[in-house]
Order: C-alpha cells, then sequence, then structure tokens
C-alpha cells in the first residue's frame, strides 16, 4: 500500500515536470550567449583558432592536418631531399592519411556562422573590435579554403551556411568550383581580412593584418605557378569534372597566362605592403657582421625568440599544458627519450650551401680527383675541417659531425679504416644503380684482410679497434648504426628547432614547448623576390608605383643571404631562368624544415620525372638521383683512417634504412576521398586518376 | 528461485539464439563472374604487349547497373596484353583500356565525346572482351642478343605502327594538340631475373635507357639500334630482357604517365 502510494506521488511528480517546458536548454549555447560579449567571442574564436589548418610540431605530411599529432616529431621527411627517416612517414607528399577534406568544411562553416551573424551584435562593440572579429572570420575561411586547394585544386566554396534540409538533400550539394575561381575566391577573402584586421592582434598568437597579408602572398605564388606550370606538364594538367563539366583542376588554355600573372602580382602587392609598412625586420639580435660564430649562434637563437621581429604568426606552446616532442624525436642518439634522429638532414641538401669544395659538377669534393671515384680521399684532422668555409646558416640549421650540440661533441663516425695511405675512393660505382652496395658488403669489410670496421648497433655491438693502445669503436657514440636507424642515417642531425640546453631527464614526448614559427619575414621577402621574377619572366609590368621590383627582388636576396653568412648576389637579379632559381633556391635554403618546401617543389611542377631536374630549386641533372619515377638522397659519412689518424668521407646513397621516392604527375593533386565522391551526385573526382 | 533462475536461463538463451539469426547465413554470396579479355593492333591483330603494373596498360571497369555514383575499379593487363578478373559481380560494367595506343574514348576539350570505344556489357559467367586499338609503336629485339664481360648487346628496332598521319587525326580533335607528341623519346633495354620483364621488374642495375631530344629519332626508324646492359651481370645466370620505346604522348591524357609499347620477352643466359 505504501508503496503504490509512493509510486503515484513520484508519478505525479513527473507529470508536473513536464509542464512549461518551451524553455531554452540551459546546457545549449546561443548565439547571443557568443556574439554579444568579448568573453563569449573569446570562445568562438579559441575554437577557431585550434580549427585553424597549419603545419607546425603536430603535422605529420603522410597523416594530414586533422590529426594533430606530435608523435614521431619529424620536420622535411616527405620526400623534399631535405632529411630522411628510419620510418614508413619517410615518403613522397602523394597524398594524406586524414585527408583535408571534411573537416574544413565544418570550420568553413562556423566562419560563415560568423560572417553571417555577428553583424546582428555590431552595436556591443567598438568599431574596430567588431572588425577584427569579422576579418578573423575571413582569415579562417580564406586558410581553410587555401589548405585545401593546394591539396585538390578546385574546391566546392560555401560562401553561407548551408541550411539543413533533408526532405531536398540535392540542396545541401556543393559542386567543386573550378580551380581558378577557388583561387579568386582565396584572393578576395584575404584581402578582405587584411582590409578588416587591426595592425596589432588583440592577442598573441592571433591573425593580424600582416599575417592575412603574407599568406595572401605564399596562396597567390602557388596559384600563380599552378597556372604557369601546370603548362609545362604533360597533357597540360588540367581537366573537367566528370559529374559537373567544371574545370576542377588547372585553367583553360586561353585563361591560364593572364591568370598566372593576375596572382604574381597580388602576390608581389602583399608582400611589399608588409615590407613598406616596416612593422617586421630580420632577426639579428646577437647578428655581427663577418663573425660566424654571431651569425650561427643568431640564427640558432631566432627559432625560440618570441620577441623576434621577424615572428609574424606563432604557434605557441607552453608546458605542460600545450606540449609537443620535437626533442624527444629528433635530437642525436645521445639524448635518446624514447627514440632520436628523427630528422636526418641529407647531403644534397647541405650541399645547397655556400663554401664547399666541389667536384665540377657541383658536388661536395671528398677525394683529389675529378668525381668521387677518381684520385684518394682528402684527409681532414677533424671532420669540421670540412666545413670551415661554409656558410654559419648550415651549422644553425643542421648538426655536422663532431659539432657541438648541447655541450657535447656529436660524434658521428661511418666506421674505420685500417689500410695503407692513399686511400683509394671505398666503392667503385656511387650511382644510382648501385646505390644497394652498402659498406657492410664491401670486401674490405667482409673480406680478409679486413681492412674497413663497421658497427650494426650501438654499445655492445659495436666493433672496436685498437687506436694508439686505446680501444675505438668503430662508429661514433652517435652512429651510423648499419643495422639501427636511430642513429643518423645521413651523417648529420637536425639542429634547428631543437632546444640546445635541454637535458636529457627533461627530455619526453610531450614535454617541449618551444613556438612554431608558421610565419616570418624572411618567408615574405622570398615571395616578394619570387613574384618579381615571375612577373618579370612573363613581361607584366611592376604593380607597385615606385618600386624597381628586381632590385627590391636583389635587395631581398641579399638581406637574407647577408643574415646567414652566404655570399651575396653582385648583380641584379634579371627576368630569367638562371635568376628565378636563384630566388627557388634561396628559399629551399632558408625555410628548409619549416613544411614550406614540400609545397614549393609541388607548386613548381618539379617533382616528377620530367621536371625533377629543377627538383632543387636550380638545375641539376636527376639522372644522377633517379631513375623513371623513383628517387633517393644521399648522406655523407666520415671514416677515421688508423694510418694517417685523419678522416676522410665518402658520400654514397643514404646507408641505413635507404628510402626510396616516387612521384607521378597525378600527385600534383591529390585524391579526393573516394567515399565523398560515391555519395555525392555533384562531388567530382579528379579527371586525371 | 531455482526455477526462475531456469526459465530465465532458457528465455535469455532463446534471445540469444534468435538475436544472431542463427540458423541463417549472414553473408552475401562473393563474387566469382569472370571477365577475360585482350587488346590487339587493330590492323595486325596482333597483342599488344605491355608492362605488369601501373605503368602497362590499365583495364577501368565502372558499374553501369547502379544507380548514382560508382567508383571505378582499375587493373592491369599481363604481359602479353591480356588480362582477366574472376572475382566480379554479375552486373552491367562499361570496360574501357588505356595505354600505349590511341585513346579508345576521345573528347575534346570540353568533354564533348567525339569518339567512344568502350564496351558496355553485362557480366556473367565468363565474358570475353577484345579491344582493337592503334599502339603507338612496335618494338622488337632483332637476331640473337650477345654476351660479352658480363654484358647484354640486344639490337632494338622500332617501327611505328600508327602513322604520325593517323596518330594527328584521331588525336587533334582532342585539342592542345601539339606536333611533338609522336617523337620517339627513349628505347629502353629492361634486364632482370623475373620473367614478367618490364619497367617494373627491372633491375636497375643492369637496365639501360637512350633518350632522342625532339625528333632525332626519326631517322632511326626501322634501324635496329644497339644497346647493351649496363654494370655486369654474374656468369652462369640467367636472365630476361625486354625491349621498349615510348612517343611523347601520355595516356590517358593529363596522368603524366607515358606509357611503353614492348618487345616480346627474351631469355638470355650469360656464359
Amino acid at each position: 500500500m505504501k508503496k503504490s502510494i509512493l509510486f503515484s506521488l513520484v508519478c505525479l511528480l513527473m507529470i508536473t515536470s513536464c509542464v512549461n517546458m518551451d524553455l531554452p536548454s540551459k546546457n545549449k549555447i546561443s548565439d547571443d550567449d557568443l556574439m554579444s560579449t568579448q568573453s563569449g567571442m573569446a570562445i568562438y574564436m579559441a575554437r577557431l583558432y585550434s580549427l585553424l589548418p597549419v603545419e607546425d610540431f603536430k603535422y605529420m605530411a603522410q597523416w594530414g592536418i586533422p590529426r594533430r599529432s606530435s608523435w614521431l616529431g619529424c620536420l622535411g621527411i616527405e620526400g623534399t631531399g631535405e632529411a630522411l627517416t628510419r620510418d614508413g612517414i619517410c615518403t613522397s607528399f602523394t597524398g594524406e592519411e586524414d585527408s583535408y577534406w571534411s573537416e574544413p568544411l565544418k570550420l568553413i562553416r562556423e566562419a560563415n556562422h560568423l560572417i553571417a551573424t555577428l553583424p546582428e551584435y555590431k552595436d556591443n562593440y567598438a568599431e574596430v573590435s567588431f572588425n577584427e572579429y569579422l576579418g578573423e572570420g575571413y582569415f579562417v575561411r580564406a586558410m581553410a579554403f587555401y589548405q585545401m586547394a593546394r591539396r585538390f585544386g578546385g574546391i566546392p566554396l560555401p560562401l553561407t551556411e548551408i541550411e539543413y534540409t533533408p526532405d531536398e538533400p540535392e540542396k545541401m550539394e556543393v559542386p567543386r568550383s573550378s580551380e581558378e575561381d577557388t583561387w579568386n575566391q582565396i584572393l578576395a577573402d584575404f584581402t578582405t581580412a587584411a582590409e578588416l584586421l587591426p595592425q596589432t592582434a588583440a592577442k598573441s598568437g592571433y591573425a593580424n593584418k600582416y599575417v592575412a597579408l603574407a599568406y595572401k602572398a605564399e596562396a597567390m605564388l602557388y596559384a600563380g605557378c599552378v597556372a604557369k606550370y601546370n603548362e609545362t606538364v604533360a597533357g597540360r594538367l588540367t581537366g573537367l569534372g566528370e559529374k559537373t563539366g567544371v574545370r576542377v583542376i588547372g585553367f583553360a588554355s586561353d585563361r591560364w597566362q593572364e591568370a598566372s600573372i593576375k596572382y604574381f602580382t597580388e602576390a608581389y602587392k602583399a608582400a611589399r605592403e608588409i615590407m613598406k609598412d616596416g612593422k617586421y625586420s630580420l632577426y639579428k639580435a646577437k647578428w655581427v657582421a663577418g663573425d660566424k660564430e654571431a651569425i650561427y649562434q643568431n640564427m640558432v637563437d631566432m627559432f625560440s625568440d618570441l620577441s623576434s621581429p621577424e615572428n609574424i604568426f606563432v604557434r605557441e606552446y607552453s608546458y605542460p599544458s600545450l606540449t609537443h616532442g620535437i626533442d624527444a624525436y629528433s635530437s642525436p642518439y645521445s639524448w635518446r627519450a624514447p627514440l632520436s634522429a628523427g630528422t636526418c638532414p641529407t647531403l644534397d641538401f647541405v650541399e645547397l650551401f655556400d663554401g664547399l669544395p666541389r667536384y665540377p659538377d657541383g658536388t661536395l669534393k671528398v677525394t683529389d680527383g675529378n668525381t668521387n671515384t677518381e684520385g684518394n680521399y682528402i684527409l681532414y684532422d677533424d671532420p669540421m675541417d670540412l666545413f670551415k668555409d661554409v656558410e654559419p646558416r648550415l651549422r644553425a640549421y643542421v648538426i655536422l659531425p663532431m659539432d657541438t650540440f648541447r655541450n657535447k661533441e656529436i660524434e658521428v663516425r661511418g666506421g674505420i679504416y685500417t689500410g695503407a695511405l692513399p686511400i683509394k675512393p671505398l666503392h667503385s660505382d656511387y650511382s644510382y644503380q648501385t646505390a644497394n652496395v652498402e659498406y657492410q658488403h664491401l670486401e674490405a669489410y667482409t673480406g680478409s684482410p679486413k681492412t674497413l670496421y663497421l658497427s650494426p648497433n650501438a654499445l655492445t655491438s659495436q666493433e672496436t679497434v685498437e687506436v694508439k693502445g686505446e680501444q675505438m669503436t668503430a662508429a661514433g657514440y652517435e652512429g651510423p648504426f648499419y643495422s639501427n636507424g636511430e642513429a643518423t642515417i645521413t651523417g648529420f642531425y637536425l639542429r634547428k628547432y631543437l632546444d640546445p640546453n635541454m637535458k636529457l631527464e627533461d627530455i619526453g614526448e610531450g614535454k617541449s614547448d618551444q613556438p612554431f614559427i608558421l610565419m616570418r619575414y624572411a618567408d615574405v621577402l622570398l615571395a616578394a623576390a619570387e613574384a618579381a621574377v615571375e612577373l618579370e619572366l612573363a613581361g607584366a609590368p611592376c604593380p607597385v608605383d615606385g618600386d624597381n621590383m628586381l632590385q627590391i627582388a636583389t635587395d631581398a636576396i641579399n638581406d637574407i643571404r647577408e643574415r646567414a653568412g652566404a655570399e651575396l648576389l653582385t648583380s641584379t637579379l634579371k627576368g630569367d631562368i638562371e635568376s628565378r632559381n636563384i630566388v627557388r633556391k634561396e628559399r629551399r635554403k632558408e625555410l628548409a624544415f619549416e613544411h614550406k618546401s614540400k609545397w614549393d617543389i609541388r607548386r613548381w611542377r618539379v617533382i616528377h620525372e620530367e621536371g625533377r631536374d629543377g627538383f632543387w630549386g636550380m638545375e641539376k641533372d636527376a639522372s644522377t638521383y633517379s631513375s623513371g619515377i623513383r628517387f633517393m638522397f644521399r648522406g655523407l659519412y666520415p671514416f677515421y683512417s688508423t694510418e694517417a689518424d685523419k678522416y676522410f668521407f665518402d658520400a654514397h646513397f643514404q646507408w641505413v634504412a635507404r628510402k626510396t621516392f616516387s612521384y607521378n604527375v597525378v600527385d600534383y593533386y591529390f585524391e579526393i576521398p573516394s567515399g565523398e565522391v560515391s555519395k555525392s551526385k555533384v562531388i567530382d573526382q579528379q579527371p586525371n586518376r | 528461485m531455482k526455477k526462475i533462475l531456469s526459465y530465465t536461463l532458457i528465455a535469455s538463451g532463446l534471445l540469444l539464439a534468435s538475436s544472431c539469426s542463427f540458423f541463417k547465413l549472414d553473408n552475401y554470396e562473393a563474387p566469382e563472374e569472370t571477365l577475360r579479355g585482350s587488346v590487339v593492333d587493330i590492323q595486325t591483330g596482333a597483342p599488344v604487349l605491355t608492362d605488369q603494373g601501373s605503368e602497362g596498360i590499365r583495364v577501368r571497369l565502372t558499374e553501369t547497373s547502379w544507380e548514382g555514383n560508382v567508383n571505378p575499379q582499375d587493373f592491369y593487363c599481363m604481359p602479353d596484353g591480356t588480362f582477366q578478373n574472376t572475382k566480379l559481380f554479375e552486373a552491367d560494367y562499361n570496360i574501357r583500356v588505356d595505354g600505349a595506343f590511341i585513346p579508345i574514348v576521345r573528347e575534346d576539350a570540353d568533354g564533348n565525346v567525339i569518339s567512344d570505344e568502350s564496351v558496355n556489357t553485362h557480366i556473367k559467367g565468363e565474358t570475353e572482351v577484345q579491344f582493337q586499338v592503334y599502339p603507338f609503336l612496335n618494338v622488337e629485339i632483332v637476331g640473337v642478343p650477345y654476351v660479352k664481360n658480363g654484358q647484354i648487346y640486344a639490337d632494338v628496332r622500332v617501327t611505328r605502327a600508327v602513322s604520325p598521319e593517323k596518330f594527328k587525326e584521331l588525336v587533334e580533335p582532342m585539342g592542345d594538340y601539339n606536333d611533338e607528341f609522336v617523337n620517339i623519346t627513349d628505347i629502353q633495354l629492361f634486364v632482370g631475373y623475373s620473367s614478367t620483364m618490364g619497367y617494373r621488374a627491372r633491375d636497375t642495375r643492369w637496365s639501360n635507357a637512350i633518350e632522342y631530344a625532339g625528333n632525332s629519332f626519326e631517322k632511326f626508324l626501322g634501324q635496329p639500334i644497339t644497346i647493351n646492359s649496363l654494370g655486369s651481370i654474374p656468369s652462369g645466370r640467367k636472365v630476361f630482357i625486354r625491349a621498349a620505346a615510348r612517343i611523347n604522348y601520355d595516356t590517358p591524357r593529363g596522368t603524366g604517365t607515358r606509357r611503353w609499347n614492348y618487345s616480346p620477352v627474351m631469355e638470355v643466359q650469360i656464359p
């Protein structure tokens, strides 16, 4: 009885509680909550920025933007030739596992909502704040469109929120626009953002006018190059979508020229606006003219100094709440925690720098002959002597064998040679075709008498040789080990971005918090220079009154070279391929390991077989490092000669865990995720797939 | 109490059995229809030899009986220019092939179809198709190659299987025509241990190529050209060789893949 009374009471309670439920739900945040106050907008912005597509420590080319994982922390390993790593992630940039397709459309929707709704609350804000918020909406949308466009070409361009109309599903479908319309929209959005955003952002790490302009310049360079260099690819690299008939990749034969000039013009104008306003400059805090050590130290420091006047757009990190693991993955072997040597720069990259001895063909000279199969090895007391005249920028980016890092000599040694002097080249053939003949296959190592000592692994697996009464390990403490890819595999380690003061016990996954510089002033200078030379090449007029654009370009390159301690240009750049390549090569050097080069070689269309001579930003015969669609990179291995008590170097295709890359023309446009194509009546696959 | 427990057990047991359709095989029939086909020269009926892999002749199946969007399925010919797929669902398909021959589906720059010789068919049981195409080149190894110091010397003869005039007549309407399309850019000697020799299976230590700029190959048409393998093949080994040549035209247009026409495979014993 008691029970039933209780039961009915409970029932009654339930009934009454259902009355008057027509109230806004407490757990739903409305536009009023978010857009009527600054604190609400701070939340809205925080979400936009956290989803902003940037490539930093939490981006791996093989995995794609949406994964945002700092695992394996490598830079420049995606077939750019800058660096290599032992793992499967070291592969050509032909697609991303997590495609950047559906995530940006969600972000664009939120940006569109902001753009459409915020004007209703205009009176709640001072005009400058209102414009800043609105500008950020345009900036975020432009970035999302831009990141998609350089991956896929023409993309859907929803400029308003798409209404949910389940009864008419076709109303929710937005087909891909033409590639030309896509780049025009990106241009328009960056332009609007730059007009609305203030010169200084309200919050550190947020976009300002110059961030929008810098990305506009970068995007327009990409667009200009696509329009122009698609023409250099067999088949003109363009096509119409099967479902819509829209030119979803490439430009029409009567449009590409005009379009490319227009985009280069916009790139030049945007870059020049930043330069003229003078807010930013190259970082030279510790720079001293002619002092190589100071120039080197200056370039090491510039990547961690948040007060640098060069930083335009920075992704900041803060231990312990927001961290990454670059030091845990890419430090030399001594700081293995839990991994090491994630980024091993190649010899091909090192060869870009000034001040190295060279053979007539431009490659690094290691023997006294005319090629590395001729003559005898040149001997050095200290491996660093080979690099004594090299430009300081290289030392700031790459740890050279036996250089100092974190107060320790980085002992990189390929092995010990006990044979007589003079020493002939270890290999008889250094061509691509025989790359798989490695040091441990050589007669000097396997035969008798044994004259070459190598180590398959670290510590107890080291072979040793008695040198001056003491046991010397064949490989250096920091490798390379021919059966273990966790020490250097190229003879070099990364220095750029690594924390030079971190101790082993402080290194770990998620323990690093140095900032990633997404956009810096040097990039703007290089964009202005490249656009200027491209405009001159096309015979187009200078877009900015009073500018001598070739002089601007020359000064830009020289400013960067001076800061880097490189050789200066002695004559003005011209509108020719040679000048264009000077700018390109400078870009390859200056912006290495910053997630930029993989896009540069892509927009220059120099990765596929027929275009590959231009891969390094300059002319370099691709047949020396490739065969057909495949290509490889080289390392530089120091060996100690017991007879001479000196070091010599051997330049050979990467020794340990060798990586071969391959690239086809179709890879210049990523495949549209097949699920998106098959579920939609309007989304086209790439026509050449 | 015991009773309740056992009833509950039985009831739940029944539920479990019914919930997973215990007596019904929950599976779709495996695909088992077969498509066989070949690609032959329209003028001679000879098979169009190719590479095995994505640089060879691509066969593209598109199911047409399915409403809406269909992702095509691709597979590749065998070296002798034939193909088969024994794991297909019964359905209507469009079948097209792309290789070192004049495209069988030709569209102009605006996407209007000029000519479409792809095959639409219902695949059931064993279905056979044949594609008659205009291959670009005929490649053959003349005579018997000889071996000296571990290097193979072969005489390769390249002739045009389709005349430049016919090529132009068929390809020009597709737009962006260039007279350089018909230039022969290189001849290859692929060498390696695999009997399905070609670009994919070649051993890069030994394979060799000769490249020709512009139309400089023209004077060698029909002439035997001696090409030797590189490096030194160990004596006592048996290797397979194949010659190939290609023109300055990618198929399908826009992929950038310029495919080779091939000679038959030849076996060489290294003394």
